[in-house]
């Protein structure tokens, strides 16, 4: 019997080796810095003293965008704030407007924002499985989540009429219906999206070189979180349980039988395996809510919020004129202020809405997820070695759209 | 054509005569309640101007502040405390001391809806096509009282499409709601009764009068006040949607009665004019005349700068155009044969300029020149067809020189002008050397040695005094640059640069000149003149037309009051009210 190998740290063998502080960027352009973001990593030889995220590369100006469109007009900005799920955008952004006109949206059409948001949750999930397995060096966990998003994305361009800038919420309602077919062809493909999270299930969670790369790495706890004010699966990672469909159920949620996945340890294992849990989670509340959707109207009849049919816009002076001045004008929001939140797929997604009665914002701010959780991404990297900056920065799933909008 | 005696005030037909301008009771302030908010209003304040002194908006189609009343729309229709259980037209009861007014009743809102869906029973599917499309009292109000679909299962009735009333106005009678706004209008204010309704019921439409075209100098004001898209303006007809333009202040150059006007234009092109309101020169109104001036903001411009006459004319910078100009005059600067022209289309600034050059050429002549004298009326239609004249005089007076008629413009070697209007042509060729800063193409233009192209009153800041001593601002209502052109000042800037002088770099720097200067302008400063103008009180005349607005006793220096607060909307600015 030889005895084992003294276990080492690997930064111990530098601790002896002369070095001086190192200023590094990483990015913005760099592949692994998903969107366009900049670190400032000081390194003192492998290990990281201080990362500076630099914001700014994809600064669209969401908000002033917005004040000088009507309202339908910010919906196509909204696919853009997190561009991997933008119907929880959508979603989202309407729930506001709604609230701020008092109408309601119909039943069937809160359905198929359900079902159209959880699908777009697994998307997320799945794209930021992906890329922490891809830039772990398991290509082929990357290949199989982008086969099962594609499968979903392809559903999603049937529903829609586009993979990613969808716009497909209306005030009210939603631009169109589930086509001939789609609900079974939706059904059918969603085993195969399982089967592949099996899969990559499989061939991470007890992979000893991905738990060696993941657990203890980028360690935050519950008390800190919040105070860094991080919701969604980083905060439910930590073990605290706060998901706003549970915590303040809106839509139908409250209809749906599901659980929230939490972890303990709120490291970047724990943050994967909760986006693992969720995409199963999101399976049983997309087939509950196809179960579920009763038929009906898709979107209001009344004109003032809604386009009129088409066949009235042609064919009737009052269909003609209520288009014009929709398009034209917008739809009238009476005064008011309010801030609606939902679950994105990152965590809190808030819109605080201000109208002062025109057919278009007075001013719109977002409260996306993911910008305190990259602003405590320096606390969660520091002291740790510049290979782990990577995994950490994938688990947080940065994206780029909501933080700068 | 006024009230006669007695007027009934509670609530029969007030106004029902000529005009609402003249009631022989004292006004007094009465307290009413709208929805139940108080209000103090005028007891000639009908249940619409009340509600309107506080927001409250009553909708109408055939109302109008400045004409009788005719209840024709019945979508004003409110409920009082004089009349429970029924409604009353707001347009036609008059307020009394402690009336409760309600406006937004299930009855009242009711009505509203019903009259909106009764009114679009036979309107036509024309929106896509309609000029009116954007300023649409029938769009406002659909989507703010009705929004509901089409009930009608039969075909509409169809009318004649486009009628053309006169020079000015077409008419599309599927489109006519029947309000007569614009019947009341030839009546009541134009006093050219043109217009009538034909035929009865749902055939009813308005009619000209066979042979009789209309072609009343003020026929373009009914296009203004028509609430939809049954009158259009054959001018403006299929030029811009309402949406693409810009709607900026400024002044008619028309006639020296300066109508307050909005300039609608887009890039560098305008589109039309609309009369701005101004209680003391115009009210709400403006003449046909005035309505087409815009066009030469827009065609035959001097665009670049030219030196040469004839075959030797070339376009250049107007660098090179300035050094010429300069290399023409300097010699013949002093010798005494150099005249100065300065048109009465000019801006005050562009005059004081002009004077300055001639000063600094050292000038002994100055000649005043003009656009020929055409119709008047005793309305708003001056003989003087120059928007400036009285402000060409008041500047030679500030700068001490005395204008001579252009006519006598023998003996002059070398003439400035400033802007060409009624130049004698024949004389321009014997000149020696002509310099014209001009704003288009001209018999005279092809005469000069160098012309530069001079911005019109549309482009310009600067001020212009109307025939009864108004002295109004103009701004940069047309934004989007033409070619090299720029204010007449500007131009006599640079030639002065050239000769060695210095010039305005600004009209508020010209008009401070001015201040300083002249009597009658005294304290005054550029950027602190109000958007309404003000009157110069030496300059008043002694006799007025009858009917011309004029400014109140009294209140010459300020604006005088209106009949509606300041604040709130106007619901009768002459079109373009929805926007």
């Amino acid at each position: 019997m030889t005895e084992p190998a003294p276990q080492h740290d690997p930064l111990a063998l530098e601790e002896d080796l002369p070095s001086a502080p190192m200023t590094i960027n990483l990015g913005p352009s760099h592949p692994a810095m998903h969107g366009t973001v900049r670190l400032v990593v000081t390194v003192d030889g492998e290990t990281i003293t201080e990362a500076i995220p630099e914001i700014g590369f994809l600064h669209r100006g969401f908000s002033k965008s917005s004040e000088n469109s009507t309202w339908h007009q910010v919906l196509p900005y909204t696919d853009r704030l997190n561009y991997v799920s933008p119907i929880l955008n959508n979603t989202a952004y309407i729930m506001g407007v709604e609230k701020l006109i008092g109408i309601k949206c119909t039943e069937r059409a809160e359905y198929l924002r359900v079902v159209g948001g959880e699908i777009s949750r697994i998307c997320d999930h799945l794209t930021c499985i992906g890329a922490i397995g891809l830039e772990l060096g398991a290509y082929t966990v990357f290949l199989y989540a982008i086969e099962a998003r594609e499968l979903l994305w392809d559903r999603i361009a049937e529903l829609t009429g586009a993979r990613v800038t969808v716009s497909w919420t209306r005030i009210s309602g939603v631009a169109s219906d589930m086509p001939a077919g789609w609900e079974q062809h939706l059904r059918d493909c969603l085993p195969r999206v399982i089967e592949l999270t099996n899969e990559i299930d499989t061939l991470l969670t007890n992979n000893r070189i991905f738990i060696d790369r993941t657990r203890g790495i980028g360690v935050i706890s519950g008390e800190e979180a919040i105070d860094w004010g991080f919701t969604g699966p980083c905060l439910r990672a930590t073990g605290v349980n706060y998901d706003v469909r549970k915590a303040h159920p809106y839509s139908v949620y409250d209809r749906m039988d599901f659980e929230i996945p939490l972890g303990s340890r709120g490291d970047t294992y724990d943050r994967y395996i909760l986006r693992l849990a969720e995409i199963r989670q999101s399976h049983r509340i997309v087939i509950q809510a196809l179960d579920q959707m009763p038929p009906g109207p898709i979107v209001t009849d009344d004109w003032r919020y809604a386009l009129p049919p088409k066949k009235d816009v042609f064919g009737s002076i009052e269909g003609v004129m209520a288009h014009f001045k929709l398009i034209m004008e917008g739809i009238k929001v009476p005064p008011g202020e309010v801030y609606v939140y939902t679950e994105g797929a990152n965590g809190e997604l808030g819109f605080h809405i201000v109208s002062n009665g025109q057919g278009k914002p007075y001013a719109i701010q977002v409260r996306g997820p993911g910008l305190p959780i990259l602003s405590a991404l320096p606390r969660l990297i520091k002291g740790h070695a510049v290979a782990d900056l990577i995994p950490i920065f994938d688990s947080i799933n940065m994206i780029g759209g909501e933080v700068e909008q | 054509m006024s009230d006669s005696g007695a007027v009934n005030t509670a609530g029969g037909q007030p106004g029902a005569a000529k005009g609402q301008a003249s009631i022989p009771v004292p006004p007094k302030l009465v307290k009413v309640f709208v929805d139940g908010m108080e209000v103090t209003a005028d007891s000639r304040d009908n249940l619409i101007e009340a509600a309107r002194r506080i927001g409250v908006a009553i909708p109408y189609f055939c109302y109008h502040p400045r004409l009788s009343i005719a209840g024709q729309c019945r979508m004003c229709l409110v409920e009082t405390s004089d009349a429970p259980g029924r409604l009353v037209p707001g347009c036609q009861v008059r307020v009394k001391e402690g009336l409760k007014v309600v406006t937004n009743s299930p009855a009242v809102k009711d009505n509203q809806r019903g009259c909106m869906e009764f009114h679009l029973v036979n309107h036509p599917v024309d929106c896509a096509i309609c000029d009116q499309s954007g300023e649409c009292k029938l769009q406002d109000y659909y989507m703010e009282y009705d929004h509901q679909p089409s009930r009608i299962r039969t075909y509409k009735l169809n009318k004649p499409k486009r009628e053309i009333f006169g020079p000015l106005v077409v008419y599309d009678a599927e489109r006519c709601i029947m309000c007569t706004r614009c019947v009341r209008f030839m009546d009541e204010i134009a006093q050219e009764p043109q217009l009538a309704v034909v035929e009865r019921g749902s055939h009813s439409l308005i009619s000209i009068f066979p042979g009789q075209p209309l072609d009343s100098q003020y026929s373009g004001n009914t296009v203004d006040i028509c609430p939809v898209g049954a009158l259009l303006n054959r001018d403006f007809r299929f030029q811009s949607r309402v949406w693409f333009v810009n709607k900026s202040p400024s002044v008619c150059t028309g006639c020296s009665n300066g109508c307050n006007v909005y300039v609608e234009s887009r890039g560098n092109v305008a589109y039309r004019l609309l009369p701005r309101r101004n209680e003391e020169v115009n009210q709400v109104w403006m003449c046909d005349h005035g309505r087409l001036t815009y066009h030469e903001t827009n065609d035959k411009r001097v665009e670049w700068a030219r030196t040469g006459r004839g075959e030797h004319a070339a376009s250049v910078g107007p660098r090179i155009a300035v050094d010429r100009a300069v290399e023409l005059l300097m010699p013949l600067a002093g010798q005494g044969g150099v005249g100065v022209a300065i048109s009465a289309q000019c801006t005050n600034e562009e005059a004081a300029a002009a004077f300055q050059l001639g000063a600094q050429l050292r000038a002994q002549r100055f000649f005043f020149c003009e656009k020929p004298p055409g119709d008047s009326d005793d309305f708003l239609i001056r003989a003087d067809k120059n928007p400036n004249a009285n402000g060409v005089k008041l500047v030679a007076e500030a700068f001490g020189m005395k204008l001579e008629d252009i006519s006598q413009i023998d003996g002059v070697k070398a003439l400035v002008a400033m802007r060409t209007d009624g130049l004698p042509l024949e004389k321009l060729a014997r000149l020696e050397v002509f310099v014209a800063i001009a704003q288009n193409e001209d018999a005279s233009t092809a005469e000069a040695d160098v012309v530069l192209p001079c911005e019109s009153v549309y482009e310009q800041d600067g001020t212009l005094i109307n025939w009864y001593g108004r002295l109004q601002r103009t701004w940069d209502s047309v934004p989007a640059p033409r070619g090299d052109a720029a204010p007449g000042w500007s131009w006599a800037e640079r030639l002065l640069s050239g000769l060695g002088g210095t010039g305005f770099r600004s009209a508020a720097a010209a008009f401070k000149l001015l201040a300083e200067r002249s009597p009658n302008l005294v304290g005054l400063s550029f950027d602190q003149l109000s958007d309404d103008g003000m009157v110069l009180d030496r300059l008043l005349p002694w006799q007025w037309p009858a009917r011309a607005p004029r400014p109140l006793p009294g209140a010459h220096s300020v604006r005088g009051p209106q009949t509606t607060p300041p604040g709130t909307k106007v619901g009768d600015e002459p079109s373009g009210a929805s926007r």
